[in-house]
């Protein structure tokens, strides 16, 4: 028998930094595959070659046996491959049928609403979900939402379904609802590849498993059953590397405590789980963890822009009120934030713009009714030359700027008013090598300086190598807290979710 | 693979310009005013007006001569006011629609003060300019506050604020206020004390002190206080400006209050130069024209002063030709349409290069 999936040789490579060297994969039918990998570890990039989005530089793709090319997502729906993605493609003012009817490009606008009802029924009964046809999509959970995901792609004629980490959204009932039926789909004789990053699901729910690192794949196609947890995490994660910059100083006080801090998603889940955590000057805190366990709610939280469900918050010993971004940011808390351009920097407005706005009242800047328009561009000039911002005057417009020099922009900006407490979120994601190191000294700098820093970062090296202390999140908690040196391994085993 | 046509595989692309050089930006605009104003003129040939004719009544009757220079001045002071007051909302995204409302209730202070004779003579005109302020910022505090507080779209509240404004005007010249003289729904005569006086020079009158001097309090506002660059956030990136902890709500609502305060400046202009009473029709089209001139001078102060002129020149220039030639209101108005749509349009240009695009496979 043929194999479902099977990708050979294949390279890949954005703006000349290789994504994926030499991958390959294969998946059988009436199987569900799991494929494993950190964040980055080019599972969705391979993936999407599968499903048409990008083209590989070289390699073969083969379904069922025969060598494919798959120039486009009608041309994946073609060959019977589907895939739901992290991020839905829905319309949210639309319904669930209207959704799947707009799905079917060519040829859909002859099924009536009518026969997409129907076929939603049919499937539904197939494999035990039930979705009302007429719901409106903005109406829906995430978990319901992504069941409509699920049938657009069946819908389409998939029989080979790739799910990009679909339990991150979802809770632990509705993971395992969902699990056992993609088992039952491919006992139908499909293929489910299932990318996630989460062991548990592994040993639970795959029939087989490949793994993936640094954009290669390091072990293909054996059982679950053949592996221990502590043997798949460490393939996952890799040899230790760890390269510490600079020294580790005594910590000084404490200057921001959360003390048994909910808080949940937009959605009504729970994000942070009577989180703990201390930052302390002088020192930088690594909060490592794979993405989606709620790190983007610690930050939101932090910034001041959602309001924890319960717990506390103190700065320098006192409590601030929930959700107030002003009272943090004029006790000394600065945020390099993960989304640059929703939260860090008005892509529309100018460099200089960016960088006084958040220092307006502190008398460099002229009074309330005259600003001194001198000192904007003359501090603005010092800040450019003293972080090295290419490409960057004071009237240039933020979004020109290319990722790195926006970063040390924003970085500028945070560690101008010498902040108390910096909380930097994904700080150096998209950035060049050259870039992250850059990063990476600022904030060693501004700790030594006697900042708290929070590094919150999807990359284990990145918290290994610059972090004094170390803790893991997982699922709203912080599981585990080290000193540095801390055992890569370990905190491998910790982030997934499995020791 | 398969070999596409060359019809497929060429194709109309767009691409967004990285940066905008000013001088560009008014090449494009004065081209699109130029095709615009051809259109019209096609227009008006092929309704029989001669194309001399069209040079002298209209382009040199309202732009070269004094009296028609004049005209121009007094119809655009309270359309620069009426603009300011678009611009001060739509900067920080705020839709003030109900800027007529406001302008109303301008007037309705302005003739508060004027009917009771509020204060000494001496500065009765500047007590009656304030209440005009008072007033319209007051009609503009409810829907801001809903916004704010609640998130009601201000694109409808301020809309109903108008009518209530409106009817409340109806109720006052059919009521109370009804001029006694010659019982017409509209209020008394304001006295000779209570008009804006001439500067001197043809009919222009010190509506244009009043105007001139919000160009200069809006420049003020939004390029050096510290206020106009936090305005600045919350309009372009309100979701960065909230992270940062600025007060997002209060600068909104202030900008409002302001934009409301402003109609009601405009109001006092009209009623105190043109009008010299409250009456039910003089609020009539100054809302939607704001809307436009904010939009066309992309809501700063010194071009809104042009952009008003200009609108003021549209509007004379359409009314002599209704007397010349007496052309229908409708052609009037088409024409107007035309040249504003034109501009308009202009900004798509300034903002995207079209180009041939050639499709490479895979």
């Amino acid at each position: 028998m043929n194999a479902a999936l099977e990708l050979q040789g294949v390279h890949k490579s954005f703006d000349g930094n290789p994504a994926l060297v030499d991958a390959f994969f294969s998946a059988a039918w009436g199987e569900v595959h799991a494929l494993l990998g950190e964040n980055g570890a080019g599972k969705s990039s391979l993936m999407n070659m599968v499903c048409g989005l990008y083209a590989p530089d070289t390699g073969s793709i083969k379904i069922d046996g025969r060598a494919v090319t798959v120039d486009g997502p009608l041309a994946a729906r073609g060959l019977g491959v589907g895939m739901v993605h992290q991020h839905f493609k829905l319309v949210a003012t639309m319904s669930v049928a209207e959704n799947i009817l707009l799905g079917h490009g060519k040829g859909g606008w002859r099924r009536s609403l009518r026969s997409v009802r129907g076929e939603i029924a049919g499937i539904g009964a197939r494999i035990g979900f039930t979705i009302d046809p007429d719901a409106r999509i903005d109406t829906l959970s995430v978990s319901e939402q992504q069941r409509v995901e699920i049938i657009k792609a069946m819908i389409g004629g998939a029989k080979i379904l790739i799910l990009d980490e679909p339990t991150a959204v979802l809770t632990d009932d509705e993971s395992a609802g969902l699990l056992t039926q993609l088992r039952l789909f491919a006992q139908s004789g499909a293929c489910i590849v299932l990318i996630t990053h989460k062991l548990r699901e592994v040993f639970s729910h795959a029939d087989r498993v490949t793994v993936m690192r640094g954009g290669q794949t390091v072990d293909a196609g054996r059982k679950p059953s053949d592996f221990t947890p502590e043997k798949l995490s460490a393939l996952m994660v890799g040899e230790a590397r760890v390269y510490q910059i600079g020294e580790h100083l005594p910590p000084g006080q404490v200057r921001l405590e959360l003390k048994q801090l909910s808080a949940r998603r937009d959605n009504g889940a729970v994000a942070l789980d009577r989180l703990n955590l201390q930052l302390r000057g002088g020192q930088v805190y690594g909060l490592a963890g794979v993405g989606g366990n709620g790190q983007a709610e610690l930050a939101e939280v932090l910034m001041g822009i959602r309001a924890p469900k319960s717990g506390v918050l103190e700065l320098e010993g006192g409590p601030v009120p929930p959700a107030s971004s002003g009272r943090l940011r004029r006790h000394g808390v600065a945020h390099v934030p993960a989304e640059r351009y929703l939260y860090g920097l008005a892509g529309d407005l100018t460099v200089m713009e960016n960088f006084v706005i958040t220092h307006l009242k502190d008398g460099r800047f002229g009074a309330w009714g005259w600003t001194d328009r001198r000192a904007f561009e003359r501090e603005t000039d010092a800040a450019i030359a003293a972080h090295n911002i290419q490409g960057a005057r004071a009237a240039t417009r933020a979004r020109l700027l290319s990722g790195g020099n926006a970063q040390k922009l924003v970085l500028a900006r945070e560690l101008s008013g010498e902040p108390g407490v910096l909380v930097a979120h994904s700080p150096t994601r998209g950035l060049d090598v050259r870039a992250c190191a850059a990063v990476h000294r600022a904030l060693r700098e501004a700790s030594r300086a006697g900042t708290a820093v929070l590094l919150i970062s999807e990359d284990l090296d990145e918290v290994l190598s610059v972090a004094d202390r170390i803790g893991v999140i997982n699922r709203g908690r912080i599981v585990r807290e080290y000193d540095a040196p801390a055992d890569r391994q370990e905190i491998g085993r910790f982030m997934v979710g499995h020791a | 693979m398969t070999r596409r046509s060359w019809l497929r595989s060429t194709r109309l692309a767009l691409e967004v310009r990285q940066r905008i050089p000013p001088l560009h930006r008014a090449a494009f605009i004065l081209g699109a005013l130029i095709v615009g104003l051809a259109i019209c003129v096609a227009i008006l040939v092929g309704r029989g007006v001669g194309l001399a004719s069209i040079y002298e009544e209209f382009i040199a009757f309202t732009f070269f001569k004094a009296s028609g220079v004049s005209t121009v001045i007094v119809q655009s002071t309270p359309l620069v006011l009426a603009g300011l007051s678009a611009s001060l909302a739509f900067r920080v995204n705020y839709w003030n629609i109900g800027i007529e409302g406001q302008l109303f209730m301008g007037v309705i202070g302005a003739t508060l003060v004027a009917i009771f004779d509020v204060g000494p003579e001496s500065i009765r005109l500047v007590l009656m300019l304030v209440a005009a302020i008072v007033l319209g910022a007051a009609w503009a505090l409810p829907p801001a506050l809903l916004k704010v507080r609640l998130n009601v779209s201000e694109v409808i509240s301020t809309l109903l604020f108008s009518y209530i404004a409106f009817y409340f005007v109806l109720n006052q010249v059919y009521g109370p206020w009804q001029d006694p003289k010659d019982k017409f729904p509209h209020s008394e005569q304001y006295d000779a004390i209570e008009r804006l006086p001439p500067i001197g020079w043809e009919q222009v009158h010190y509506g244009i002190v009043v105007a001139l001097a919000a160009v200069a309090v809006v420049w003020w506002l939004v390029e050096r206080s510290r206020f106009g660059i936090q305005s600045r956030f919350v309009g372009t990136s309100p979701r960065m400006a909230l992270a940062i902890g600025l007060p997002v709500g209060a600068i909104v609502a202030s900008s409002a209050v302001l934009s409301g305060g402003m109609a009601g400046a405009a109001g006092f202009v009209i009623a105190t130069a043109t009008e010299f009473r409250l009456t039910p029709a003089m609020a009539a089209g100054y809302g939607f024209s704001g809307i436009v001139i904010a939009f066309l001078a992309g809501n700063r102060p010194f071009a809104t002063l042009i952009v008003a002129c200009l609108m003021g020149g549209l509007y004379v220039a359409g009314e002599s030709m209704k007397v010349f030639y007496s052309l229908p209101d409708a052609l009037v108005g088409l024409i107007q349409a035309i040249v504003v749509l034109s501009v308009t349009a202009s900004e798509f240009f300034v903002r995207y290069r079209l180009r041939l695009a050639h499709y490479r496979g895979a």
